[in-house]
Order: C-alpha cells, then sequence, then structure tokens
C-alpha cells in the first residue's frame, strides 16, 4: 500500500541560526523567499503525500499563520511539542493523530522529492523503517549508518568519530507505527527522545532496518550565512526555484535586474537601483534609488535605503537599512557563540527589525542581533546583541 | 476557493437537503459569497443564490423538497469578479437532465464552448463549469448512458477539477478528481463525497481519500472507484480522528485567535496594487468612476461603526467634511442629506439590515453612496453606487478582528482618495503596517496582563483621536466574548462622570502614542485614573513618560498615531481573547450574538 501521509518535525527553533531564529523557527527562515518548511511540503505533494502532520512548537504560530489547514491539495493537521525534549518525542507527540505508516521528515532541511520518492519506493512493511542516506556530507556533524549488507542497516551512530565507512542519515524515514514503541524505550538519553535512539532500539530488537542511498538534492542550513548558498543553489539549479518578478511587484524603468533574482509581491524596486544576481527579496521589500544588492537574501518588510550597498548580506523582517549604508560582502570572521568561523562568505547579518540611521559600513561577517539601532554613520563589526544601541 | 459536497441516502438516512447545507456549512471557510444545491429525483431541481448560506437557507423551498434521498451543493468565496444566481453552481444543460458542481479550474473551457455554441447551445452562464453540463448533455443526447456521459465528458477537460453530478430521476453521484482534492465517507445510512472531510465527519469517520483520475460512483451503500478506462480501483478505508470544529482552525484553539494572528496577511491584500509607491499615489481601481467633492456621512453598526469613526477622522484630517453615525439612529436623528453627500455604509457582511436600511435613505434622499465591505456581491455592494472592498478574507468568528484592521486600512485609503494625496512618508507608513501588526503578535505580553486582571470587577478603556475608536472597540471585544462590563470613554470624559466608577478592581486601558498634545492630555486623564487606586494598562509606543504611571505596558512600534490605533487594537484584541479564554467563554460564539445582524 502506498503511504499517502507524512509527519513533518517542525518544532525546534535552530539555535545556531540566532539571531535569525529570535521570534521564528528555523522551518521559516527564507530559501529563495519561500520557507525551508514550504520547500519540504513541496516535495511531499510533488510525491503523492495528501496528507501532513506537522509537529510544532517554538513560534508555532508562524508556521500555522502562513500554512492554514491545507497546502496545494493536501491537508496539515498540527500538533503541539510544548517542550523540546528531541526528535522522537516529537514524533511521539503526533502518534494519537497518525494511523499506518509513515514517512517522516525534518521541516528545517531542504529535500528534493526524488530523496522522498526513493524512500517511499524502497520501504515494504517487513521493515520497521527505512532510512533515506545520502553518499557525502558532513557525517561527523549528523548522523552516519553502517550497512549489514546491500539493504539492511546494523548500525545507527549519531556523529560519529571513528573512520568506518558511514552513510549520512538525511533525515528522511519510512516507519511503521510499530516504531513508537522503540521511540518510548528503553531510557532516553540525557532526559530526551531521540528518533536516532529509537531506530537503534528497533535494531538491537532484531527488527528490519533498512537504508536506501539516494542522489536526491539534501541540504541543511546551519548558521544564517548558509541561507546565502541555499538561494544560490536553488536559483542555479534547474529543479530548483526559477528566477522570478512578482507582476504585484513595482518595478522602476531604469532600476537594473540581473537574473537570478526572486522579487516578491508588493516589492518596490527604485530608480537606478541594481538588484542581483541570486537576490532573493521577500514581500513588500524597497529597494531605495540607485542601491545596489547583490548576492542577498532580503527578507519581508525589509526598506533598503538609497545608494545603499548590500553584499552578501542576510536580513530577518522589517530591517531598515539607511540611505547610503554598505555591506561590502565577504569573506570575513563570523562570531557565533564561543566560536569563530573564519573566511565566511558573509557581508553581514542583520536580525529582524533591525534599524540603521544611514551611512553606516558592515565589516564583513558582522552580526546584528533583532530591534538593534545603529546610528548613522557609524562602523559595525563582530557581534551586536539584540536590542541595543550602537553609537 | 469552493467547496463541494455530495450525499445519497438510504430511505431510513438523514433528509439529503440537511445533509447538503450542513455540509457547505462546514466548508464555509472555503468561502461563502454564493451557494446552491441540487437534487435529481423526482426530477433535476436546482436552487442556487448569490450571497452568504443563510440565503440558499432562505430560499430552498423545504417542504418541496422533503424525503430527498441524493443531493449535491457549492459554496464559493471571490474576492474578484462577480458571483451572481446566474453563475453560482450547480450548473444544468439546456434539458435540465444533469445537475453540475465544479471547484476548479477548467482551462479548455472556452474552446468546448466554442464548439457546443457552434453545435446550437444556448450558454446560461459565463462560468467555466457550465461546459460540463452541457457536454454531458451532448453524450445523452447522442444514447450515452449517464455513466457513460459523464465519463467522456470528463475526458474533455483539460485543468483542475473536482466535479460531482446528479442525473434526472437518479440516486446516483457521480464525481471525478483531477487535482482538487475530493474525499468520500462511508456511513450506516448513506454515501457522502465532499472536499474536505469536517463536511460529514459528524455522519462518518470512515473515510476514503480519492486521487487524481479518479471516477467515483457513490449509491446509498457503495462508493464504486474506477480509474479513466473504468477498471476498478481499490482506495483504501481510512478512519479519520477529527474534531469537526478543529479542521479549519489551522492549530488555533479559536477561529477569533486564527484570525487576529492572519491580520498581517490581511492588510497585505488590502494594500495589494493600491500604492503606487514609485509615484507616490494611492490608486483604488475599485473607485476608479468615483469623482466626490462634497461632505461625506458613514453610517455603519458595532465593530464596523468603530472604524466608520476612525475613518471620518482620518477624511476630517485630509481635509474632508465628514462624520460617523449609527445606522440604527441614522433615520430618526434626522441627519440632513443632499445630492452633495456621499453617504459611505461601513459593514463586513454587507448583509446588516441597519447599514442597508441607512444607504437607502441616503439614496432616496438623492446621496451617491458607497459600500465599504468584505463579501463581493454583498446586497451592501450590489445596492450602492460604488464599492471598496476590505479583502480581509472569510472572517468566521462572531467577534470582529482582522475585518476591523482591514476596514481600517480601507478607509485610510479612502481619505487618500477623497482628500488631500498622500505624502511619501503617509504611503510608506501604510505598507509598513503589516509587517509591524506581525511584531505585536511576536511580542506582545496580552496573555500576562489578562491573568492579572481576570477576576476584575470592570474594564474601562480611554483614548483620544485615533485612539477613540480603538477605546470604544477593545471595550466591545471585551464584551462580547467575556460577557464582563467593559466600557471604552474618550480619554477627556472620563473625569465627566465615568471617573464615579473607577475603583481598585477596574483596570484602566490607556492607549497612548507619541509625544505630543493629545498624549500628553491622555496622560493627565491616566493621573486621574491613579489617583484613584486603579491599574493602568498602557498600551504605547514608549515616546511619552506614560509608563511612570502604568502598571503595565503594552508594546506597540513607534508608528504615529493612524499606524499606532491599528497595532493598539492588536493588543486589545489579544487581552479580551485571553480573559475570554481564562474564564472558559464560548469565543467563537458567545452567547446573544450573531456574525451577521440582518434584521433591524
Amino acid at each position: 500500500m502506498p503511504i499517502s501521509s507524512a509527519v513533518v518535525l517542525a518544532a525546534g527553533e535552530g539555535a545556531r541560526l540566532r539571531p535569525l531564529t529570535k521570534h521564528r523557527p528555523k522551518p521559516m527562515l527564507p530559501a529563495a523567499t519561500k520557507p525551508i518548511l514550504e520547500h519540504v511540503f513541496d516535495a511531499l505533494v510533488d510525491a503523492d503525500i495528501t496528507e501532513i502532520t506537522v509537529v510544532v512548537g517554538y513560534g508555532r504560530t508562524h508556521v500555522q499563520s502562513h500554512f492554514g489547514s491545507t497546502y496545494r491539495g493536501a491537508s496539515i493537521d498540527y500538533v503541539v511539542q510544548d517542550k523540546q525534549l528531541g526528535s522522537g518525542h516529537a514524533l511521539l507527540e503526533a502518534e494519537p493523530e497518525v494511523s499506518g505508516p509513515q514517512l517522516v521528515l525534518n521541516g528545517d532541511q531542504l529535500v528534493e522529492q526524488r530523496l522522498i520518492e526513493d524512500v517511499h519506493e524502497a520501504h515494504d512493511s517487513d521493515s520497521i523503517a527505512t532510512l533515506g542516506l545520502v553518499r557525502d556530507g558532513d557525517i561527523a556533524n549528523y548522523g552516519g549508518v553502517i550497512f549489514e549488507d546491500d539493504e539492511n542497516i546494523s548500525e545507527i551512530v549519531e556523529r560519529p568519530h571513528d573512520d568506518r565507512s558511514y552513510h549520512l542519515n538525511a533525515g528522511v524515514y519510512a516507519f511503521e507505527s510499530e516504531i513508537f514503541d522503540y521511540l518510548r524505550g528503553p531510557e532516553p538519553q540525557f532526559n530526551e527522545y531521540s528518533l536516532v535512539d529509537g531506530i537503534a532500539n528497533a535494531i538491537a530488537a532484531d527488527e528490519t532496518v533498512r537504508g536506501v542511498t539516494s542522489d536526491g538534492f539534501w541540504y541543511d542550513a546551519t548558521y544564517p550565512w548558509d541561507l546565502l548558498e541555499v538561494t544560490e543553489t536553488l536559483l542555479g539549479n534547474t529543479d530548483g526555484v526559477e528566477s522570478t518578478v512578482s507582476t504585484d511587484a513595482q518595478i522602476h524603468e531604469s532600476a537594473t535586474i540581473v537574473e537570478p533574482v526572486v522579487i516578491s509581491t508588493d516589492c518596490v524596486i527604485g530608480p537606478g537601483s541594481v538588484v542581483g544576481p541570486n537576490v532573493a527579496l521577500g514581500e513588500n521589500v524597497t529597494v531605495g534609488a540607485n542601491a545596489v544588492v547583490e548576492n542577498s537574501v532580503v527578507d519581508a518588510d525589509t526598506r533598503i535605503g538609497a545608494n545603499a550597498t548590500l553584499i552578501d548580506g542576510v536580513t530577518g523582517h522589517g530591517v531598515q537599512i539607511g540611505a547610503g549604508s554598505t555591506m561590502v560582502g565577504g569573506p570575513g570572521d563570523v562570531r557565533v557563540g564561543d566560536r569563530i568561523h573564519e573566511n565566511e562568505r558573509l557581508g553581514a547579518v542583520l536580525a529582524d527589525r533591525v534599524r540603521d540611521g544611514g551611512g553606516v559600513t558592515y565589516a564583513p561577517g558582522t552580526v546584528v542581533g533583532s530591534d538593534a539601532v545603529i546610528t548613522a554613520g557609524t562602523a559595525v563589526s563582530g557581534t551586536v546583541d539584540d536590542e541595543t544601541e550602537v553609537q | 476557493m469552493c467547496g463541494i459536497v455530495g450525499y445519497v441516502g438510504t430511505s431510513n438516512g438523514v433528509d439529503a437537503v440537511d445533509v447538503v447545507l450542513d455540509g457547505l456549512s462546514s466548508l464555509e471557510y472555503r468561502g461563502y459569497d454564493s451557494a446552491g444545491l441540487a437534487v435529481p429525483t423526482p426530477s433535476v431541481r436546482v436552487h442556487k443564490t448569490e450571497g452568504e448560506l443563510s440565503a440558499l437557507e432562505n430560499t430552498v423551498p423545504r417542504d418541496e423538497l422533503e424525503g430527498a434521498l441524493t443531493g449535491i451543493g457549492h459554496t464559493r468565496w471571490s474576492t474578484h469578479g462577480p458571483p451572481s444566481d446566474v453563475n453560482a453552481h450547480p450548473h444544468r444543460d439546456e434539458a435540465d437532465r444533469v445537475a453540475v458542481v465544479h471547484n476548479g479550474i477548467i482551462e479548455n473551457y472556452q474552446r468546448l464552448r466554442d464548439d457546443l455554441v457552434d453545435a446550437g447551445i444556448t450558454f446560461q452562464s459565463e462560468t467555466d463549469t457550465e461546459v460540463v453540463p452541457q457536454l454531458i448533455g451532448r453524450y445523452l443526447d447522442r444514447g450515452a448512458a449517464p455513466e457513460e456521459a459523464f465519463r467522456l465528458a470528463i475526458d474533455q477537460l483539460e485543468g483542475s477539477y473536482a466535479i460531482a453530478a446528479v442525473f434526472d430521476g437518479s440516486e446516483t453521484v457521480y464525481a471525478a478528481r483531477q487535482d482538487s482534492p475530493l474525499v468520500v465517507g462511508l456511513g450506516e445510512t448513506g454515501t457522502y463525497l465532499a472536499s474536505d472531510v469536517p463536511a460529514f465527519v459528524e455522519h462518518t469517520d470512515r473515510v476514503c481519500y480519492l486521487e487524481d483520475g479518479d471516477f467515483v460512483r457513490l449509491t446509498a451503500d457503495d462508493a464504486v472507484v474506477t480509474d479513466a478506462e473504468g477498471n476498478s480501483v481499490d482506495r483504501p478505508i481510512e478512519t479519520v480522528a477529527w474534531d469537526p470544529e478543529d479542521a479549519e482552525k489551522s492549530g488555533y484553539d479559536h477561529y477569533m485567535l486564527k484570525e487576529i494572528h492572519e491580520q498581517p496577511k490581511a492588510l497585505r491584500q488590502c494594500l495589494r496594487g493600491r500604492i503606487d509607491d514609485l509615484d507616490g499615489a494611492v490608486d483604488l481601481e475599485d473607485l476608479a468612476d468615483l469623482d466626490h467633492e462634497g461632505p461625506v456621512q458613514f453610517v455603519a453598526c458595532g465593530t464596523s461603526y468603530h472604524a466608520a469613526l476612525f475613518g471620518a477622522e482620518r477624511l476630517r484630517e485630509a481635509g474632508v467634511r465628514a462624520q460617523a453615525f449609527l445606522a440604527s439612529e441614522y433615520a430618526s436623528d434626522r441627519v440632513p442629506i443632499d445630492d452633495e453627500t456621499l453617504v459611505v455604509g461601513v459593514t463586513q457582511s454587507g448583509e446588516t439590515a441597519d447599514t442597508l436600511r441607512a444607504l437607502r435613505e441616503a439614496a432616496r434622499a438623492g446621496a451617491t453612496t458607497l459600500a465599504v465591505t468584505n463579501t463581493v456581491a454583498s446586497s451592501a455592494a450590489r445596492e450602492c453606487d460604488h464599492t471598496l472592498y476590505i479583502r480581509a478574507g472569510p472572517e468566521i468568528g462572531v467577534a470582529a478582528t482582522k475585518t476591523f484592521a482591514s476596514q481600517q486600512l480601507a478607509l485610510a485609503l479612502l481619505a487618500f482618495t477623497l482628500g488631500d494625496g498622500p505624502t511619501r512618508e503617509e504611503l510608506e507608513a501604510l505598507r509598513d503596517i503589516p509587517g509591524q501588526v506581525r511584531t505585536v503578535l511576536e511580542t506582545t505580553d496580552a496573555r500576562a496582563v489578562a491573568e492579572e486582571y481576570v477576576d476584575a470587577d470592570a474594564y474601562f478603556f480611554i483614548g483620544r483621536g485615533y485612539h477613540y475608536p480603538v477605546a470604544l472597540e477593545g471595550a466591545l471585544k471585551m464584551k462580547e466574548i467575556t460577557y464582563r462590563h467593559a466600557e471604552g470613554f474618550a480619554a477627556g470624559e472620563l473625569k465627566h462622570g465615568p471617573l464615579a466608577l473607577v475603583t481598585e478592581d477596574t483596570p484602566v486601558f490607556a492607549v497612548v502614542t507619541g509625544d505630543g498634545e493629545t498624549a500628553r492630555k491622555t496622560i493627565g486623564n491616566v493621573k486621574e485614573v491613579e489617583a484613584r487606586d486603579a491599574p493602568v494598562v498602557a498600551i504605547t509606543d514608549g515616546e511619552s513618560d506614560v509608563t511612570r504611571y502604568a502598571d503595565h505596558v503594552l508594546e506597540i512600534p513607534a508608528v504615529g498615531d493612524l499606524g499606532g490605533s491599528v497595532l493598539a487594537n492588536v493588543q486589545l484584541q489579544l487581552v479580551a481573547y485571553w480573559v475570554a479564554n481564562l474564564l472558559g467563554r464560548s469565543i467563537d460564539k458567545p452567547r446573544n450574538l450573531a456574525k451577521s445582524v440582518t434584521v433591524e
């Protein structure tokens, strides 16, 4: 029987993407203007899934208000995970709402329809679980599996650090409903129920767990600047996102649009400005006269002032970049928590509602927290906390 | 978006007309600006009308249709293009042998229609759907049996559809699906069909989801699914765990909270295409042929009246003589009207009897009339000389929330059209509002304030200028859904009487934005309250020092008085919601109240 329903896990914040996740969860961050979760839903609908159950938690009103109760003909039901006690716990929250075999996916990672279909096709009810795998990737930061033979998995490890031959677990699963018993026990680790532990429990109990290696696209944005690469990849890929300018956008006749770009509804592009390539403008963004925007992800309601320059920039909602402010582009060193990421291609990250007074210079790699205010003419670098004033 | 339903019952089953009407009402979230139904026995009868489902309920001759076993129905919501009786579904062939409802778009309908017209068939409507019954009729003419005719017709279609059809004298429903949802329900005493499960979940939880390319034949005790070639297809029967109330609330506990959170989207829709930012102008296509110089009178009731007060003030600021009247008092107030006057009726549903009556009075006296409404082709829209749509989308909760915000913005746009045009800053400020509402929703402390004051004796709301209507609306929301005593006052009026009611158990919500003269005066009134030991909740952008006198602050972005009144109102909606929620009230359907009041 083909599987027609899926559970999507979208309850976590995605803390490494702070400060962009201050008000909304990672699944709602934009990938070529659409929320990551919407790409996941698209892939599911394209793979003939008609019932989607979404586990929501952190910032859940953003998810609920964006998608409502149906998406492209598929029904959407919401299950709330109040406490983030791990991916296995999140799936357990959905248990009362679902029946029969399910596809299970992460709502905060981009997956191609093909990967979903490969798992779908490979799964049969003799196996309690089928895992979608990709060959390459940063296994040490995700999970890996070891095959027993061509199909069956003998071991699943989170963040493996040995040099055995692992396949990367892409977080796309088909599960029979018996998996719920294994998710519950025997004992949670560190008070968290992880999906991987549940699968390991099933393997330990001699259940059949299969893996299918797919060529389908899989991508996880880990840090804020990864959103630039996601957008560029999607715009550059024939299976990604088409370069589009909304018919509801207003473009001045003297503005220059350098494709590929996505310019959303209600945007206003002023005279003499240059937008693109690899620029994603969310809805209702203004690009002022003679401004230059290149290789940037600009989220909804952001205002870019006249003569401003934005290269390799990432903005949240409602950011105000004043006239003549400059973001010259990466590479630069970025500090996240205690760790410094060297030579990342990042002009700056300006989180939700950052306001600059104009004539501000952003050093490459600058990260400004939400609601921060930057006085006109300031040079900013490093990390600026939420709600601070920079003079 | 449309919704369709179908039903075939056994002779001891439920009345088919009831099933169809109840089903349509569960699909109201899919829209409700026209609706219709058809029963096939003893002969095909179709009843359809524009307007809400209640209009259809009033039209359907229940006694004539009593005992019907089979029926199909349709409900529709459009934000563009006129719904009308003739365009409403179901549609029929020329000889009334078949009736069809359809959700979706038939892309090749023009070619099909041209062919049928060439063959001598006369069409009744402008819809793409009508080609379906007409095609079926053609195949019937050529001797095809009903099911065969249905299949041959569907085979001609390109596009997306969920289609259901009934044939003269037959207790069978035929349906097909391509790219539009369709689900079958299998009950004890009948078989159901709908765009979505809530349409029949009260009768059965055993469902079968159709897939693209599927055909289904519904009889009282069976649903047979086949593919395009007629081969039987096995679709699994599933059991749904579905609270019929929950289906459309998108994970929110109440429609009201869902609709409060929909405001950024509703406001974007209200503004879309109406601001020409590059030219610095407001462009209301709806009102292209309204050229008005004279005075403006608003007529409205309830929440819409508060929007009208706001609109009148905005118009006066734009240099237009404007006043707002309660529609129910308009006639008895003997308001002078002449042919220089523009009378603007503000009504969400477009069916509010008091407002319609005031508009008719005004038209009789020679005034030009304008409807500001959410409902395409409602009575107000049909009867007035002009219509401005607020485009908020369907609102289910009885307490108006997103439609008030959309009325505010639509009236702000109207003021720029009738009075002084906007400055660039004013246009930018309008475009900023949807995002700022989202900010309020992300950062609000309304729930904590509600928890603090859930046991208060009464709630008072004060404001000046643009914030006076907000104070009235804040109090009305509180009354409607909490059943607690609440009053809104012009801040300056407090000391002329109501202050006697103020005690330490009556929180006063004060709306204060900016730091100008208006703000300072309201702060003076806040001090009067504070001196009586009443708790003060300031809804403010923090520009003034009102927070010094406040026990709680509900913050909004600093955007001036006009935008501030939209944002402050969102905070007050949330306070009322959370108080009602803590009190366990029936928030979406408060006692004694109806969504649209169609009696005077």
